[in-house]
């Protein structure tokens, strides 16, 4: 009797649990951003009905664009940089008959390991002036100067800033690359070479069609993780926004104004005005990366 | 090593990894309950974000425990930042509310908005105005100045931890060496014409200004009778006498004549400029002292303080900037024994002394003052009596109007210097002050929106 | 011409390796080196200049190891939950039919495109709400549910052979019986690698403990050290010795389970 009941309602059984949590922890909350986002609050005991006017001052609001303008550039150079970057590192290592190949990958993996929060802590100290480790370097290669204030200087902040995020990040997203590196047949590559194409040319039209779909993958999931930036700035300009509000980006305004200045409601609308443009750019994104593997 | 991971793969049905995870959240888990379990609950917490104060306190308190026994106390040091939300989250819960809370002066105005009932602090006043039993109420032994910085709408939240009279703090040898007599520095006119004489560009500047922040602009505008806020708490970043300080503080610290250069504000990067005589001066409040002679021992008998230089010849010779209060909440049950703690932590005539030899921090309470620990000859100012200057000063400092927009408005103005600066470097006297006063307004207009914005 | 492209891809992968090894060897060095050496010394100080004492600083200026022991619960109990949640969720997506399975599937992918951002302000209201205001339960609640979990399980299980299942139903198995003897334990692989993302994930999450936890007693590691950064943040010795251990618990984890971590990183992209 047991059995039988059991039996058919298994597949309930098994998914309510995350389904009841999801709805508790992911939808309500969803739902409800929606609603404080027409309020403005002072912490969560008192609200007061605004209506639109949060978004209509997010229009206004010259700290917000500044967050949104930070936001983008940063976005822009981290994936643009990024990318090639972890995929040339991937090509690297996937050459016939490299020795220690397991060896390099895990130290190129190793800084993702480490963590972003821990990362910025401590490259709090090696961007530092005058003992920094970076500067030091840099002085003997190339003679920088050693008081240089990579993030006492709101024009080398963002430099800082994606210089970090590479170091976190390419390993971990060679690894993806690595993986599809090694999907991409074969014989595809012998036939090329048949044709009498160079090594570039194998490389546009054998490799990069081959992987396009995790391309396409790891384009997407580093642009929604660049929007989202928070720690990285914050904990290496050690709890502030950096030399003219050089560090401020969209989710750390969201921090800010929710959660410092305790207007909740405020930082609902800025939560989805994150959403929006993200739904949008991903969308687009995905639309015109099914586009180019279509001709390819 | 992966042989022992087979065996126990045989033992352990779904895995090494999971069974690792639980038997870690297990033991982690029962270690934090009973640890957590035992904890009593104390009679009076403390919070405070400052670890100086903390090492002070931690000093003070089990006297206090003794003297009132039974008597269980949790003081608390609690990251700055986090304090402020903390403490928030906790009125507005009612629970886990603190009695006695240090403030800084820079979020204390924060907590005092709203309605008059509804703020989380005790009104002080009336403790205040108790006459002990050697006939003096605190209200006249507290220099009025600084309990204004935290008096709101006619009530006085928070009792005041200092004073913080800023001197200048100089290079003694190095003025010796090129024959400058400080004495006759009664000015900033005066100062600026020798810092003229002793800047040589690149190499050595006259005086360490903040040209990103407020951190020099702030102090030097109170100096002048201005400020970010006044007594009402309306904005003042745009006011007559902030431009006139501006277009005065900007041309020192940048472009070609400047005798002021900013290798740091603060931290190693402060020390060392000072230790290596890259700056011969520094705005220099009583607190900086103490850090100054931790930080930079090899300077003993070589740095020495002089009152700030007058903008008139008879105006005031300082200033001041910022500051801590404590405050006590209305969730305390009994407000009695909190004032008892919070005036002993504060005022106690032999604990402001001891405080004062440690961290060379003036008490607001005048009746300490004649404490023979504030008139010694301390040998790392080259003998001076520190004390006894930063007394004299304390009269004179200006009075600064907290508000819950002081971070705000620090920030905006902070921008405001940085641009104005980039500005007289490229353009000079050009233009610069339609530029400042543009500059100034715009950033006015933006914190008032969001003072307007503000519906509580 | 080979011998030369050969050499140039060796010292391009030594350069870079060196890049990204230069502040972990930075780090090291800087735990063992005292405050006054950071001026001195680039990277290690003479072996007789090493010392601990910024270790003895660490433990004396914050409550370490209580950080430590915080962190470790979090995230180990964060993982049990999440591995049994999404193991489960992913059997039923897996081997299932089920009406509404559909529903389920496209809510799931709508949640990888929102970002949990926008639930920061309502979420915190919530948890206000019930009560778990700095808790523990108000830290591993909301992150029960790892939709990542879900898919990379529904992912590998679907692999498992159906006729296994049948066979175990003949022999009168029941359906979590299918689940905990034959699934689970094949797909151990998938298990360790889930079990080191996630635990990787929470150890380093610091913006939900940020807001949610205030008492000092339940810190996690990552604002602990925050609190240095405030508080402590002249003490660069003490601060990087702070940091090494921090790491540390994450780097042994994932010497023991590293092949199964990047096989399960990239069964989610491969088919994505």
């Amino acid at each position: 009797m047991w059995h039988r009941w059991q039996s058919r309602h298994a597949p309930y059984l098994f998914i309510s649990p995350f389904l009841i949590l999801f709805v508790l922890f992911w939808g309500y909350p969803l739902v409800q951003s929606l609603r404080l986002s027409l309020f403005a609050t002072s912490g969560p005991n008192s609200e007061v009905f605004v209506g639109l006017d949060n978004f209509h001052f997010l229009l206004r609001d010259p700290d917000f664009h500044l967050a949104v303008k930070n936001t983008l550039v940063y976005a822009f150079f981290a994936v643009g940089v990024q990318l090639p970057l972890s995929l040339g590192l991937a090509v690297l290592l996937n050459r016939r008959g490299l020795r220690l190949p397991n060896v390099f990958r895990f130290v190129f993996f190793s800084p993702h390991l480490m963590g972003t929060v821990f990362a910025s802590v401590l490259f709090g100290l090696i961007f530092a002036p005058r003992f920094g480790v970076f500067n030091r370097v840099l002085h003997l290669a190339v003679g920088l100067p050693m008081n240089t204030r990579w993030l006492g200087d709101a024009n080398l902040v963002m430099p800082a800033i994606i210089l970090l995020s590479l170091w976190l990040n390419v390993g971990f997203y060679m690894i993806y690359f690595l993986a599809a590196l090694q999907g991409v047949r074969q014989d595809l590559y012998e036939a090329a070479r048949v044709d009498g194409a160079g090594p570039w040319m194998r490389f546009l039209h054998v490799t990069l069609p081959g992987i396009w779909p995790v391309t396409l993958f790891v384009l997407v999931i580093s642009t929604i993780g660049s929007f989202r930036i928070f720690e990285l700035p914050w904990l290496l300009l050690q709890n502030t926004t950096g030399p003219d509000q050089s560090g401020l980006f969209v989710v750390t305004y969201l921090y800010q104004k929710g959660f410092e200045a305790a207007d909740l409601g405020y930082a609902s609308a800025i939560g989805w005005s994150l959403t929006a443009s993200l739904l949008v750019l991903t969308l687009a994104q995905l639309r015109f990366g099914g586009m180019a593997r279509g001709v390819n | 090593m992966s042989w022992l991971r087979d065996k126990l793969v045989e033992v352990l049905p779904i895995g090494f990894a999971p069974t690792v995870m639980l038997v870690i959240a297990v033991a982690a888990g029962g270690y934090l309950l009973a640890v957590d379990r035992e904890a009593k609950k104390p009679d009076l917490t403390v919070w405070t974000f400052s670890n100086t104060h903390f090492d002070a306190f931690r000093q003070s308190v089990p006297d206090f425990q003794r003297r009132h026994a039974p008597l269980e106390i949790d003081l608390q040091l609690v990251q700055y930042r986090v304090l402020d939300r903390r403490l928030r989250s906790a009125m507005w819960a009612g629970l886990d509310v603190p009695n006695l809370v240090e403030l800084n002066f820079n979020r204390a105005g924060t907590f005092f908005r709203g309605p008059i009932d509804k703020v989380g602090f005790i009104d002080l006043k009336p403790f205040l105005e108790r006459t002990d039993s050697t006939g003096m109420r605190y209200l006249d032994r507290i220099l009025p100045s600084r309990l204004a910085a935290y008096t709101n709408r006619g009530r006085i939240f928070g009792l005041p931890h200092d004073v913080h009279p800023h001197a200048v703090a100089y290079r003694r040898d190095i003025f010796q060496a090129e024959g400058i007599d400080p004495d006759a520095i009664r000015t900033w006119d005066d100062f600026i014409k020798v810092g003229h004489l002793l800047t040589i560009p690149d190499k050595r500047y006259m005086i360490q200004l903040d040209d990103t922040g407020v951190l020099s602009f702030e102090a030097l505008l109170l100096q002048r009778g201005g400020g970010f806020f006044d007594a009402e708490g309306k904005l003042m970043i745009d006011s007559e006498t902030a431009v006139r300080t501006l277009l005065w503080f900007v041309p020192l610290v940048a472009g070609p004549d400047r005798i002021a250069d900013n290798p740091a504000s603060q931290g190693q990067a402060f020390y060392k400029a000072i230790g290596d005589g890259y700056v011969l001066s520094f705005l220099c409040p009583d607190w900086l002292t103490s850090k100054i002679e931790m930080n930079l021992p090899h300077l003993s008998g070589k740095l020495a303080l002089m009152p700030l230089p007058a903008v008139t010849p008879d105006g005031r010779r300082t200033t001041v900037r910022s500051g801590t209060m404590l405050g006590i909440t209305t969730k305390t049950p009994d407000p009695e024994l909190a004032w008892a703690l919070a005036t002993y932590l504060y005022f106690d005539r032999a604990r402001v002394g001891q405080r004062f030899r440690a961290t060379n921090t003036l008490p607001p309470n005048r009746d300490a003052w004649d404490a023979p620990a504030f008139h010694e000859p301390k040998a790392y100012w080259s003998g001076q009596r520190i004390g006894e200057l930063y007394i004299a000063l304390a009269g004179q400092v200006p009075t600064q109007y907290s508000s819950p927009y002081q971070e705000l408005a620090a920030e905006k103005v902070g921008q405001v210097i940085a641009g104005a600066c980039a500005y007289y470097r490229l353009h000079g006297k050009d233009g610069f002050e339609s530029f400042v006063r543009g500059r100034l307004n715009q950033q006015a207009r933006a914190v008032r929106i969001q003072m307007q914005r503000n519906p509580f | 011409m080979k011998v030369i492209r050969v050499t140039l891809t060796y010292a391009c992968l030594a350069v870079i390796a060196i890049v990204m090894l230069t502040p972990l060897v930075w780090l090291v060095a800087a735990a063992f080196k005292r405050g006054e050496d950071f001026f001195i010394y680039d990277f290690f100080p003479p072996p007789g200049r090493l010392s601990v004492t910024n270790f003895q600083s660490l433990f004396r200026q914050i409550p370490f190891l209580r950080f430590l022991i915080n962190s470790l619960f979090v995230s180990s109990a964060t993982v049990v939950v999440q591995l049994a949640l999404s193991s489960m969720g992913g059997f039923a997506l897996a081997k299932y039919d089920f009406r509404g399975k559909r529903a389920v599937v496209l809510l799931m992918l709508g949640t990888l495109i929102i970002p949990p951002e926008v639930l920061l302000a309502p979420l915190y209201e919530l948890i206000y709400r019930m009560g778990l205001m700095d808790s523990y339960r108000g830290l591993i609640a909301p992150h029960a549910v790892s939709v990542f979990g879900m898919f990379l399980f529904a992912q590998s299980m679907r692999q498992v052979p159906d006729d296994l299942l049948l066979a175990g139903r003949v022999d009168g198995c029941t359906e979590f019986g299918l689940y905990w003897r034959i699934v689970m334990p094949v797909s151990r692989p998938m298990i360790g690698a889930f079990c080191l993302i996630a635990f990787m994930s929470s150890w380093n999450s610091f913006i939900w403990p940020l807001i949610v936890i205030h008492g000092q007693e339940r810190f996690t590691l990552p604002l602990g050290l925050n609190q240095m950064l405030g508080v402590y943040k002249e003490d660069y010795g003490a601060l990087m010795a702070g940091t090494l251990l921090s790491v540390l618990p994450v780097a042994v984890l994932f010497f023991a389970l590293q092949k199964e971590f990047i096989a399960g990183l990239t069964t989610g992209a491969v088919k994505g």
